[in-house]
């Protein structure tokens, strides 16, 4: 007799080379993701009948993807774009589709090439010009060229208005290095310390250069399925227990929403962790691993305070009690994230969930891995997803 | 970090007038009243659309950052001050502090608007405490005293 269909499982993971990969464009990248992600799964890219494309920076593919795959009689194709939450939003409209019969087995690809050989890593994701326009550009004048600047202003005030510390900040560097010497396909994986953190230069005060994510090139695909048919295919499924997503609305970006303007304080989190553990049936109390979007320290922090794992104000003092880091109370980003491992965007985190869920994480792997949350946050803190993924299915 | 030479690009250029004039000159909502940072484009409340309408010049600071640039810094220049605001009237603007001791910035610090007139370029808008007492280039509402805190 079949089992049940439910819950939706990832039943493949392609990840090509990431970091400092040239040589190949965004589209030819994902190409490759897609082909090793339905080889990792037992599959023949004939098997797909659904295709989603993230968006990512300029360059990134569309759905012209599936003719450069060769992809027919797809029953579902669309680009998706939700920033740093994009990766959320794919699996869980994949998942739904599965669940739902309008597709039955869904590919989903996030790839990028910012980095370019001749100029910095910072570069990519920077503006200077010599003449700015409009009121906006009287903006980056002033001198918010480039993302860190804003993520600077959202730490100074939850610093501000709960005492976290740049060091508390650190702490959590440090822990994410920890986790990365682990994985082979970390970009840093030499030990740092607090005061290596508290030495390396300021990007925008008060965030020094190891509170910022890596720049790297590459692809990230998985493959969904219904969990009946992962469990034929050649890895073992990670089920999708829960997903959320959530969109503040933040006064910041003309929100009309956030009336107590909370932004920099708390996030999208809130919202998109409450959906997704309510439809998964766990609590905080269940998470045995994090995989948070770490685009900088500071998401970090306010992330597990979002969620619940302390009180608001607190996560200063939670990562720096040393929960985070190997062999902490809650292992989190144990591939080194975005900060040590690879910047792919929302695939940082769902790529190293899928691997501990399936016991592939080798010296770094967490013995205890039954209730893993996946996050993502795009934007300044604008667009927020959850996931809640398990190696095992729902009871 | 040099403050970069701005130009007008025809559709905020009521704001760069303003700003010429050191007048603060904001969206407004011409259906329902409500306020708007100049690049607003629609009402999100209402959908009514927007004009432009001089605003107070007072704002609140929410939070701030120092940007040190790249090595070898900005020399001896005290590197500058990135600000987030709240206007008096509701929107949040992202500018410059001058005239501001680091060891005053908290959240909820009165500001006024400023604006600098360069050789090249439109004026800009820029903030300062409203304790520093300097509220000479600024003409949209006219300063109370008001005791420091």
């Amino acid at each position: 007799m079949r089992e049940p269909e439910g819950p939706a499982a990832i039943a493949g993971l392609g990840m090509t080379e990431l970091g400092k990969v040239f040589g190949r464009s965004p589209r030819r990248l994902a190409a490759d993701a897609v082909r090793l992600a339905v080889a990792d799964a037992g599959l023949a890219l004939a098997d797909l009948d659904g295709l989603l494309v993230s968006h990512g920076m300029s360059g990134s593919p569309g759905i012209e993807l599936a003719a450069a795959l060769g992809l027919g009689d797809l029953r579902l194709l669309t680009q998706m774009s939700a920033l740093g939450a994009t990766a959320g939003a794919m699996i869980s409209y994949a998942a739904m589709s599965v669940l739902s019969g309008a597709a039955a087995t869904v590919a989903c690809v996030f790839a990028d090439a910012p980095l370019r050989p001749e100029r910095p890593a910072g570069a990519a994701y920077h503006r200077d010009a010599p003449e700015y326009h409009g009121f906006q550009g009287m903006t980056a004048a002033l001198g918010f060229r480039s993302v860190n600047t804003f993520y600077a202003l959202a730490a100074q005030r939850h610093m501000a208005r709960y005492g976290t510390t740049s060091e508390q900040l650190g702490a959590i560097a440090v822990a994410t290095r920890r986790w990365a010497a682990g994985n082979p396909r970390a970009q840093l994986r030499d030990p740092i310390t607090i005061d290596d953190h508290q030495r390396s230069r300021w990007v925008v005060e008060p965030l020094h250069l190891l509170d910022c994510c890596l720049v790297s090139n590459g692809a990230i695909a998985v493959v969904v399925t219904g969990a009946g048919r992962a469990r034929d295919l050649a890895r073992p499924p990670v089920y999708i227990w829960g997903w959320g997503q959530g969109h503040p609305g933040h006064r910041r970006a003309g929100g009309a929403h956030d009336e107590a303007g909370e932004w920099g304080l708390t996030t999208g989190a809130v919202a998109s962790g409450q959906v997704a553990m309510k439809m998964a049936g766990v609590t905080t109390e269940d998470i045995s691993i994090c995989q948070l979007y770490d685009c900088y320290t500071y998401t970090v922090l306010v992330s597990l305070e979002d969620y619940g794992f302390c009180a608001k104000g607190e996560g200063g003092a939670f990562a720096a009690s040393g929960a985070l880091g190997p062999g902490g109370a809650l292992p989190t980003n144990t591939g080194g994230g975005q900060l040590s491992g690879y910047y792919m965007w929302g695939m940082t985190p769902l790529s190293e969930g899928v691997i501990q869920a399936r016991g592939d994480g080798g010296e770094r792997q967490v013995e205890t891995n039954d209730v893993i949350l996946v996050s993502g946050n795009g934007g300044i803190l604008d667009h927020h997803s959850t996931m809640i993924l398990s190696p095992h299915p729902r009871s | 970090m040099e403050i970069g030479v701005v130009r007008r690009d025809g559709r905020g250029d009521a704001f760069f007038d303003g700003a010429a004039a050191d007048r603060l000159v904001i969206k407004r909502c011409g259906g329902c009243a409500s306020w708007y940072a100049p690049d607003a484009n629609e009402c999100p409340a209402c959908g009514g659309e927007l004009g432009w309408a001089t605003a107070s010049g007072r704002a609140t600071l929410i939070s701030w950052a120092i940007s040190h640039g790249r090595p070898p810094g900005d020399g001896p220049v005290p590197p500058p001050v990135l600000a987030l605001v709240e206007l008096r009237e509701g929107p949040w603007l992202h500018s410059r502090l001058i005239g501001a001791d680091r060891a005053d910035l908290r959240e909820g610090l009165p500001l006024r608007a400023h604006f600098e007139h360069p050789e090249e370029g439109e004026s800009y808008l820029v903030f300062r405490p409203e304790s520093s007492g300097r509220t000479d280039h600024f003409s949209g509402d006219r300063p109370r005293e008001e005791p420091r805190s």
